[in-house]
């Protein structure tokens, strides 16, 4: 715990540091000492760093770099969760904990969402408060789905799929968890901040006008974006460079694929969105003129910077989840993925061609003329790399054993959810009916579709795929298959009418909406309501599983990858002794076949150094 | 063993040298810094085209570009003198590139106070300009402030021709923010 | 293997007829009321239609798979056989879906586009609307008619219109569900739409025929709203008269809606938050 009491301590006096130091300059420069968009930058720049250096760059990093030797902290047990700890394992754990609260807390901001849309008119907020809601539940909601699925799953499995003992870079991996706490306090003190209603997106100009609360945004979506990028930049050198021998590429499990994929599209493009966020700081608080088309600035910049990331994101969030529900899938149809180098060919496609259709978002939004049509076309071709993951899924499934358990259950579900959110988007993607459909509750209906029904489904299924790994436990399977159920019924339930009420004249981030859309409406929310009561059964098959649930044998699912080859949880050190790959992890219907061999006596464990 | 802590943190059991996954995870790293830039430039000629106002002190602009690029040449002789352990040079060079970045920086300081004048941060070019170069010199100052860690671990013994990577690190770092100054500098001050 | 393979071709077929029947029967759209709207409705069914297949083939494969190849109790350890893929059929799906994106390039998409553009260039009458937050100004340029805090606007039936649309301070958008059109309203430069309304009708008669501002702006946002009234062309003629007289004559800024209420609380709702911190931001 120390370290988070130091660090929380050396933000507040960075924060009061940044903020003096403004104060005299600005004095010095003679303009009045207080204005609050730059003491709120200010403050939280120097803030952020004191945190950081708090919380363990000053232990690890600062002081070797003064010739001094780095402190170690040498915390067991829960307490590992709140340090500064270098252990792959924990910090997977932290994140996963972490993000799962946020994701439960805007959870909570749609059903408030759902509450006002009940009825048309207004009930429980008024406009500009269901905005602030609205804009805090898209806006977590994103986070979430960028960041769970490599933060947690990525930084806890990857290691050990490839036969490694930790990151390669496991200070930096720390960093990069990090850097997710100060998100959460932006969130809420944007909230405090009178809120921001500027939706995820942030378009300026409104974004540079309104509340103080959307810089908090601005702040938390940079301050995300260089998490991830530190991330993925760990993650890309890890599978690079840490494979176990025999690891070839052709033998890496879908899922390590699926987060290469990933971190290659957050270490290319989030730097855009910081881009996007740190210019639309310096109109608000410095006086430059990017988006303010009276001092020569244009708003569609905004958009382009923001989507050419914001597109790919889209992607950060799915491809994961693709990896899950193919790991699954072959795993628990006990047959060798179906054509495995179509699907990782599909997947790099999809990284590659994300960088050219982020205007497929702006299609309505004065765009240059003429550039619609390029970027329908390529839209509409990243279908076919999306596809072939459908095809590996299609044919795994074909003649298998199928074990319907929790987790396959889950992956199942992404393969169907998605199918819908994919060609939905297709619909989008054709400018003539998006001139009608931007902006409205069909977008809204393909977006859950693909996030909720692909990204979190994915999630879900991870969690409680490896959830016996991770926790040495095995979940409660009734309970589970009663939250599938539960879930996927309310899901679906609660989004296919969206599509109907956003051709029918209802358009996004309204508090308050046409009364013949009422009755809709009111099915939608009593059908939000049923989702989200399924995350209580979820919650507390956790947790009661994490505290007393039946001990976890080291393979529960007879899968074949590294992970499931060492105990439940798995060693500080992961292996005792350097695994060797001998042939894929989907050798299934091979009498035999074996994906690698752990040497049966472990020598002595190798000095860490 | 039994704490918690991994020592020195690295983690082990990889299958390249130490010095390969430094050298692969910092050229990532430049790559994706090179998109910042990237960004920064696409946004200048979205938003400006090929224009450029008159009042850019092209002399000015011309001499800190050659000033940096010397840095570069400086930087690189401190590279090859620590791989030869020649400390004395190292140094040397060290503190000679730190010193024209610092040169630099002041030029840039100084074409802010005339730009400030003539096309402030609220202006059409002015957002880029500021944007751009406050953006490059802040790389370069923390490229000051490390080539400073850099040469004070070296005046205490770090560092020699089997444990070259910091330098090495931040002289590729020093290259790599010179490179985009040359692409900024051409955008800036040399387009239409 | 033959024989599940005919199932599922079998049940490929069934569902794919039910799906086009639903396609091309059920009415998803609401009213048309502009050319534009029948090009756009065209397009969506026309995607429906490509759709369908695509989507029941996959979820044949996939609901077949599920309920004949599920493991029977005590089969769990059993596997499956060892097929790593089927490079044929890999090439046969991603040669499919290629043609089949590439396809509705053409079809919906470029055809569509074209045929949204036809009437570029060709306006009869030109409407200027300007977005603020959080009301629209309208002005008729050709009858020298302009007003704020616009509730309505009218225009003539099966005239080729041409909107200019602007904003004074953030991003709007000008859309009107009837005939399936939008476009942002951009601070700093003129956006056009074009339609040709083919419908006489008004709010009152189907409250697709709105502008509705579809792009967030701030707290007044989902009541950025005004009826849209297609008449016949005397008509309209006399609606201009009669608009040119209120303007003038009363002083009066707005302009009343026709027989119907839109949410009164606006005024209180937006009342004191216009533009946020802005303001007392600046020094
Ligand atoms: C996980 C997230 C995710 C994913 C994966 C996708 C995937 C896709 N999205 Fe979506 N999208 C969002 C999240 C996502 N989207 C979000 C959040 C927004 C709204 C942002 C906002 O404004 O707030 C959005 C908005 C959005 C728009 C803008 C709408 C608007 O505002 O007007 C468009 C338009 O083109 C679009 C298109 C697509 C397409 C074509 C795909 C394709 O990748 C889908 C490809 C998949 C399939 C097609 C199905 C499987 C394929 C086959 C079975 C092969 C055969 C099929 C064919 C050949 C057609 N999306
Ligand atoms: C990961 C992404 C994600 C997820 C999971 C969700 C989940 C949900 N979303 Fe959200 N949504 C977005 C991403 C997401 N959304 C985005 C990006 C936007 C756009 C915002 C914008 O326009 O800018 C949006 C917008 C959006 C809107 C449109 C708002 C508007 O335009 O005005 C609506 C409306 O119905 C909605 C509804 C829902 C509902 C009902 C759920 C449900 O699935 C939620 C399920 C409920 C829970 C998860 C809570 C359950 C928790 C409990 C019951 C408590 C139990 C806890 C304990 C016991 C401790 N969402
Ligand atoms: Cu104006 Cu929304
Ligand atoms: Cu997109």
């Amino acid at each position: 715990m120390k370290p988070v009491f130091k660090g929380i301590l050396w933000a507040v006096l960075g924060a009061i540091l940044g903020i003096a130091l403004l104060v005299v300059i600005r004095l010095a420069f003679g303009l009045p000492a207080w204005k609050a968009g730059p003491a709120v930058a200010m403050g939280y720049l120097f803030g952020l760093s004191g945190w950081l250096l708090g919380v363990g760059v000053w232990d690890y990093w600062a002081l070797g770099w003064l010739g001094r030797p780095n402190k170690q902290y040498t915390t067991t047990g829960w307490r590992r969760y709140f340090d500064f700890d270098t252990d792959h394992k924990v910090i997977g754990i932290q994140y996963g904990v972490l993000l799962v609260i946020l994701f439960l807390i805007a959870g909570l901001l749609a059903m408030v969402v759902r509450y006002e849309l009940m009825r048309p008119g207004r009930d429980l907020l008024n406009s500009a408060e269901y905005n602030n809601m609205m804009s805090l539940h898209g806006t977590t909601m994103v986070f979430v789905a960028v960041a769970t699925i490599m933060g947690a799953f990525g930084n806890y499995l990857v290691p050990i799929m490839i036969g490694a003992d930790d990151m390669a870079y496991p200070r930096l991996n720390a960093l990069s968890f990090w850097f997710v706490p100060p998100v959460g306090f932006l969130l809420l003190g944007a909230a405090l901040a009178g809120g921001y209603d500027t939706g995820w997106t942030g378009y300026t100009p409104l974004a540079t006008v309104t509340r103080m609360g959307a810089m908090f945004y601005n702040l938390a979506f940079l301050t995300i974006g260089f998490s991830s990028i530190l991330g993925s930049i760990n993650i890309i050198t890890t599978v690079i460079t840490m494979r176990a021998p025999g690891l070839t590429w052709g033998r890496l499990p879908i899922f390590v694929w699926s987060i290469l994929g990933t971190a290659a599209l957050s270490m290319l493009f989030t730097q855009f969105v910081g881009l996007a966020m740190l210019m639309t700081v310096l109109d608000r608080v410095a006086g430059f003129s990017f988006f303010d088309p009276s001092r020569g600035g244009n708003p569609i910049l905004y958009q382009h910077v923001f989507w050419f990331y914001s597109h790919p994101a889209v992607y950060v969030m799915i491809l994961p989840a693709f990896g899950i529900a193919l790991e699954i899938i072959s795993h628990f149809a006990r047959k060798p993925l179906f054509a495995y180098k179509w699907a990782v060919a599909g997947m790099l496609g999809v990284v590659v061609m994300s960088a050219i259709v982020w205007a497929h978002h702006m299609f309505t939004a004065g765009l240059e003329e003429k550039l619609a049509i390029p970027f329908m076309i390529s839209t509409e071709l990243i279908s076919v790399p999306t596809g072939m993951v459908f095809l590996a899924a299609l044919g795994t499934l074909w003649h298998g054993k199928l074990n319907l358990k929790t987790p396959m259950l889950f992956a199942l579900a992404v393969i169907f959810n998605f199918l819908i959110g994919g060609i939905t988007g297709v619909f989008l993607s054709d400018v003539p009916v998006d001139m009608h459909l931007q902006d409205t509750y069909f977008v809204v209906a393909h977006f859950h579709y693909t996030i909720v029904g692909g990204g979190i489904f994915g999630l879900f299924a991870g969690i409680y795929y490896w959830f016996p790994k991770m926790t040495g436990r095995m979940y409660n399977e009734k309970l589970g298959k009663l939250h599938f159920w539960w879930m996927f019924i309310g899901f679906n339930l609660t989004f296919l009418p969206m599509f109907w009420l956003g051709i029918n004249g209802m358009n996004r981030r309204i508090a308050d909406y046409m009364p013949q859309l009422g009755g809709l409406n009111m099915w939608v929310s009593m059908a939000a309501f049923f989702l989200g009561a399924s995350f209580i059964v979820f919650v507390y098959n956790m947790v009661v599983s994490w505290v007393r649930g039946e001990q976890a044998a080291a393979n529960p699912w007879g899968a074949r990858t590294l992970e499931w080859l060492i105990p439940s949880p798995p060693p500080l050190h992961n292996f005792p002794t350097e695994p060797q790959v001998v042939d894929d992890p989907y050798g299934y219907g091979v009498p035999g076949s074996v994906h690698a061999r752990l040497a049966a006596a472990p020598s002595p464990a190798p000095a860490s150094d | 063993m039994s704490t918690a802590t991994h020592s020195h943190g690295e983690g082990h059991g990889a299958h390249y040298p130490r010095l390969y996954i430094n050298r692969l995870g910092f050229w990532l790293f430049l790559f994706s810094e090179s998109m910042l830039f990237a960004g920064l430039l696409a946004s200048r000629f979205y938003l400006r085209g090929l224009s450029r106002p008159e009042e850019l002190s092209q002399s000015l602009g011309l001499g800190i570009t050659v000033i940096l690029l010397v840095s570069s040449l400086t930087a690189y002789l401190s590279e090859t003198a620590i791989s030869h352990g020649d400390r004395p040079a190292f140094l040397r060079y060290t503190l000679y590139t730190m010193v024209l970045g610092a040169i630099f920086l002041g030029g840039v300081a100084f074409e802010w106070t005339a730009a400030f004048q003539h096309f402030p941060p609220s202006s059409p070019f002015g957002t880029v300009f500021f944007a751009m170069t406050g953006m490059h010199a802040f790389h370069v100052l923390s490229g000051i402030f490390l080539l400073g860690l850099v040469y004070y671990n070296g005046r205490r013994g770090a560092y020699g021709p089997e444990d070259a990577w910091p330098p090495e690190a931040v002289v590729k770092y020093w290259h790599f923010v010179d490179v985009v100054w040359v692409f900024f500098y051409a955008a800036l001050y040399l387009v239409a | 293997m033959n024989r599940d393979g005919v199932i599922v071709a079998i049940l490929w077929v069934v569902m794919t007829a039910i799906g086009e029947w639903i396609a091309l029967t059920a009415r998803f759209m609401p009213m048309v009321g502009a050319e534009e709207a029948a090009v756009i409705d065209e397009a969506f069914t026309l995607l429906l239609v490509l759709a369908v297949p695509v989507a029941t083939l996959v979820l044949a494969f996939f609901f077949y798979s599920i309920l004949r190849f599920r493991a029977k109790d005590g089969e769990e350890t059993q596997e499956g056989p060892p097929v790593r893929g089927n490079n044929a059929l890999a090439i046969l799906w991603v040669l499919g879906s290629l043609i089949l994106a590439v396809y509705i390039v053409f079809n919906p998409g470029l055809k569509g586009i074209r045929e949204l553009e036809a009437s570029k260039g060709q306006e009869e009458l030109v409407i200027q609307i300007e977005g603020v937050q959080w009301h629209w100004n309208v002005s008729y340029p050709d009858y020298d008619l302009s007003y704020e805090r616009a509730l309505q606007i009218a225009l003539p039936v099966d005239t080729r219109v041409r909107f200019d649309i602007t904003s004074q301070d953030v991003l709007h958008s000008v859309w009107v569900p009837a005939f399936r059109m939008k476009m942002d309203a951009v601070p700093g430069r003129v956006t056009t739409l074009y339609v040709t309304p083919t419908e006489v009708g008004d709010f009152s008669v189907d409250p697709n025929l709105r502008v509705q501002c579809a792009e967030l702006c701030g707290t007044g946002h989902p009541l950025m709203r005004m009826d849209v009234r297609v008449l016949e062309p005397e008509e309209f003629q006399e609606w201009i008269q009669e608009a040119k007289e209120m303007v003038m004559g009363s002083g009066m800024e707005g302009m009343d809606m026709s027989g119907q209420e839109m949410s009164g609380e606006m005024s209180g709702d937006m009342s004191g938050e216009k533009s946020g911190e802005s303001s007392s931001d600046s020094q």
